[in-house]
């Protein structure tokens, strides 16, 4: 099936938009879109939901004899696949670039950078190592898969407990999980792509862009890192030209932004594990947010369109502006994690009343995000951690 | 007749479902059109079949004065009608035709000479990617979807190419009915807020367009957002809207 | 690899360069009769074979051409012997597909792609022996057969790697270094405007590194276009001869 080709209005509206810094869902230029992340009954299966674009992420293993060049690592395969479910435009079986370009970062950003120990997955040298497959479906297509590819896939791999083996002489002998507890991947850290978009030859830059943005971008530099500000791997793609300065003022807002996407994923791993713990409730069901309508819902509060930058520079001109309550992470249901509800998105419109406005707005905001959280999860478990980084972003 | 409007009548404003049936009785009816020959019109989503009337789309039951029944459901995909005034993409030129999207399964066509004024030599200046507005002449399941920018007396009539400035994004097919229907309250809700252009077509596509980029964005936003709101709801929305920016 | 130094203490690499020297380079223009453009190309024991055509008529289906620009397209393969190990698919690998992605992006950003609308020009690029710098090597040797094409470029292309041992850029890794499993960065670089037309990177990297490495990537570029500069003037010299009077 053909996609909805893109209208010469919306490209010039959309252009035209970023050049205001306006973004059609009311965002900064460094903002991205809510982030939640959802684990399954199994180990190893994570959702991602990244604004309107969702990835699942399943890990798997299985014993197969080692690679010959290395007879005892075991072996990270790494497998992203664009469903025709995802959006119209794809189509199964077929190499497209997106999809080459998606699997090999994923690789470089996982396998490359030594996130997974593989000399612990050796159980007979030479003769059989673990193998473990990373599944990455696409389940929603709204812009950046690579971003929600690499959370999904990090947090499976994380949240993963292969079987315990025993070996004797040469027999291997696999644990089913009733006999013995299964063993979690020894994961050295944890990298994290982020997105960036180039608009106009490069003068103009967002982070996380929606669908529509890729459509009109001219290019993407995604950047690898983990929360050691260690770079794990730089591409950049799509005829763009770049400047040196570019590419490192990227890697310092990569660094903010995967240290608090590290947080979420450590939130949400955290209150799963608990969850389970306590023989509480667990797996998708349970973090789906219960809602009557499931199929024409929207995510809460998609119109506030804001003056971002004069609601910005309103902030940072008021030091002792209205504190906002801005719940990064927040846990909305037991399994899962969510950052940036709300965003900074206020209803800012002319720059003339400003001072009000700001105020009215924050009131407006809290009670907005009081309803969401209860209405989202029966029994709420809200953590609120104070939100120093959210200034700090707002500054830049 | 009477009975045939009685057994619809208890569903009136209710959710049907595909496979509910209502049932009449042919010989009494057949009996009454005698005297008085009114007819029933099923819109969409309702079908006769022999002595019962089928349902086959899934919403609520609509009636209009004197007898016309037809099922308000929430689709997406439009399916072109004949009569039926879109919002159309310029996709291709292809020799005297413009080949259009209007997101339905097939790519409509658009001549050239449908274009008020447009003559062999003096062509309408249409650019791959422009919006169009237009109307449908030919719809129908075995042939391709042909458009026209013109009505029968060969004037624009608010038809052709438009869009500079403005933003187009696509919303449900049954909001796009209630923003057509006559005195909408919606429309007039928005327009209290500030003055904006708007286009809306029936394939679900609407383009706004107000003073700025930002009021643009509000107006789609909340036309977005009434998706599904009660009216209440979207009164109070729109009355904190319109004080933030007034 | 632990126990391979890269970098010994008297500052030499492995095969005896320093760390920001080049490998020897040595190209040709002008290999093929029958090809619009083409260039051979060596980075050390990298060896590289490119040809260009074009611009013609698009292939293929007619779909594919934009009506503002031309087309490029671009097929990387490496022989069957190139490596240690004899490959069995010379191309349509992931990797490969990757590279010939990477090569099309690198020249749409640096060809004037929109002085041809609606045509192609075609790059295929083959490494005949792979020594480390695959990428760069294709590159370079792409940006030589584009001269000979007579292709109008913004600027040279010029690309080469760069690593990071113990605090030191080393520039132009070979397959050793590369293997090591330390950083490599690959880096298109137009080199008068500075613009960075395509950037590669894997594995760890402290941030606070990444501009000396970037850098010393930028440098070799820089290095690099002045051997191809003046390959391409001594080629036209040598063609100008005969046809000047």
């Amino acid at each position: 099936m053909r996609e909805t080709p893109l209208s010469n209005c919306e490209r010039d509206f959309l252009l035209k938009g970023i050049q205001e810094k306006k973004r059609l869902d009311g965002r900064q230029t460094y903002d991205y879109r809510n982030i939640k992340i959802s684990f399954g009954t199994d180990y190893g299966c994570c959702t991602v939901t990244l604004g309107k674009t969702r990835v699942l992420a399943q890990v798997s293993c299985e014993l197969v004899p080692p690679k010959d060049s290395r007879p005892t690592e075991g072996i990270m395969f790494f497998n992203l696949e664009l469903s025709p479910m995802a959006s119209p435009g794809f189509q199964s079986n077929r190499q497209s670039e997106l999809l080459v370009t998606l699997n090999r970062q994923l690789e470089r950003c996982l396998r490359n950078s030594r996130c997974i120990d593989t000399e612990s997955l050796c159980v007979i040298s030479g003769e059989k190592v673990w193998q473990i497959r990373v599944d990455v479906h696409v389940l929603n297509h709204d812009g950046n898969l690579m971003d929600a590819a690499s959370v999904a896939a990090i947090s499976a791999l994380c949240h993963f407990k292969r079987p315990e083996v025993a070996i004797q002489g040469r027999d291997v002998t696999v644990f089913s999980p009733e006999e013995r507890d299964p063993v979690p991947l020894s994961v050295y850290h944890m990298p994290i792509c982020v997105s960036f978009a180039f608009f106009q030859q490069g003068s103009y830059l967002l982070v996380d862009p929606c669908e529509k943005e890729e459509l009109v971008m001219d290019g993407l530099l995604v950047l690898a890192m983990n929360k050691h500000r260690e770079i794990c791997s730089i591409q950049s793609s799509g005829g763009i030209m770049l400047l040196k300065d570019q590419v490192l003022r990227c890697s310092k807002i990569a660094s903010v932004k995967v240290s608090e996407i590290t947080e979420l994923i450590t939130k949400a791993l955290e209150n799963d594990r608990r969850a389970r713990k306590e023989g509480g409730k667990f797996g998708f069901a349970e973090s789906i947010a219960k809602e009557r309508i499931t199929v024409l819902t929207r995510e809460e509060a998609p119109l506030d369109t804001t003056d971002i930058q004069a609601t910005a520079d309103g902030i940072i001109s008021k030091a002792d502006a209205p504190p906002e309550v801005v719940p990064s992470p927040v846990i909305v249901a037991t399994g899962t994690g969510q950052v940036g509800e709300g965003l900074e998105n206020t209803w800012g419109l002319e720059e003339d009343d400003e001072e009000e406005e700001m105020a009215d707005v924050t009131e407006r905001k809290t009670k907005e995000d009081e309803v969401m959280v209860l209405s989202d999860s029966e029994e709420e478990e809200v953590v609120i951690l104070n939100q120093d980084g959210r200034s700090k972003r707002s500054q830049r | 007749m009477n009975a045939i409007h009685s057994c619809f009548k208890a569903q009136i404003g209710e959710v049907v479902l595909p496979g509910d049936v209502f049932q009449f009785d042919v010989s009494s009816v057949e009996e009454d059109s005698n005297i008085k020959s009114e007819k029933i019109v099923c819109g969409p989503g309702l079908r006769r079949n022999g002595d019962e009337i089928l349902v086959y789309k899934s919403g609520i039951l609509r009636h209009k004065q004197p007898s016309m029944y037809w099922i308000d459901s929430q689709q997406k995909r439009y399916v072109p009608v004949k009569g039926e005034s879109v919002i159309g993409i310029v996709t291709a030129k292809s020799g005297d035709i413009f080949k259009v999207d209007v997101g339905g399964s097939e790519q409509a066509s658009l001549s050239y000479l449908a274009f008020e004024g447009a003559t062999k030599r003096n062509r309408p200046n249409v650019q791959v990617g422009d919006l169009v507005y237009a109307q449908f002449i030919i719809a129908n399941k075995d042939m391709e979807p042909e458009l026209v920018c013109i009505d029968s007396c060969g004037r624009a009539n608010g038809m052709g190419v438009f869009g500079a400035g403005g933003f187009l994004f696509k919303v449900s097919l049954g909001l796009v009915r209630r923003l057509l229907a006559p005195q909408s309250e919606m429309v007039k809700d928005l327009e209290k807020i500030f003055p904006f252009e708007m286009v809306v077509g029936l394939n679900g596509r609407v383009w706004v367009k107000a003073k700025s980029v930002q009021q643009t964005l509000i107006i789609a936003n909340l036309l977005e957002s009434c998706e599904n709101m009660t009216a209440q709801q979207r009164r109070a929305l729109f009355k904190r809207v319109a004080e933030g920016a007034l | 690899m632990a126990g391979l130094e890269l970098l010994s203490d008297q500052g030499y690499r492995l095969d005896g360069r320093k760390a920001t020297e080049l490998r020897k380079v040595q190209a040709r223009m002008g290999v093929f009769a029958q090809a619009d453009g083409s260039a051979y190309m060596e980075q050390g024991n990298t060896k590289a074979l490119a040809v260009v055509y074009g611009p013609h008529e698009v292939r293929g289906s007619r779909s594919k051409s934009l009506h503002d620009r031309a087309v490029i397209n671009c097929q990387y393969s490496m022989a069957t012997f190139s490596t240690a190990e004899r490959k069995r698919r010379p191309h349509g690998d992931r990797k490969s597909s990757e590279m010939s992605l990477h090569l099309k992006q690198t020249f749409e950003a640096a060809v004037l792609t929109q002085l041809y609308p609606r045509s192609q020009i075609d790059i295929y690029v083959k490494i005949l022996q792979s020594d480390g710098g695959n990428y760069s090597a294709c590159v370079n040797a792409a940006t030589l057969a584009l001269v000979d094409a007579g292709i109008p470029m913004r600027d040279y292309v010029c690309a080469c790697t760069a690593g990071f041992v113990e605090d030191t850029p080393l520039a132009d890794l070979c397959h050793a270094e590369e293997s090591g499993g330390g950083t490599t960065l690959s880096l298109a670089l137009l080199p008068r405007s500075e613009n960075i037309a395509l950037v590669q990177m894997d594995a760890r990297l402290h941030q606070d590194h990444l501009p000396a490495l970037m850098e010393a990537a930028m440098e070799a570029c820089k290095g690099l276009s002045k051997v191809l500069d003046s390959v391409v003037r001594q080629h036209l010299q040598e063609v100008s001869v005969q046809t000047r009077e």
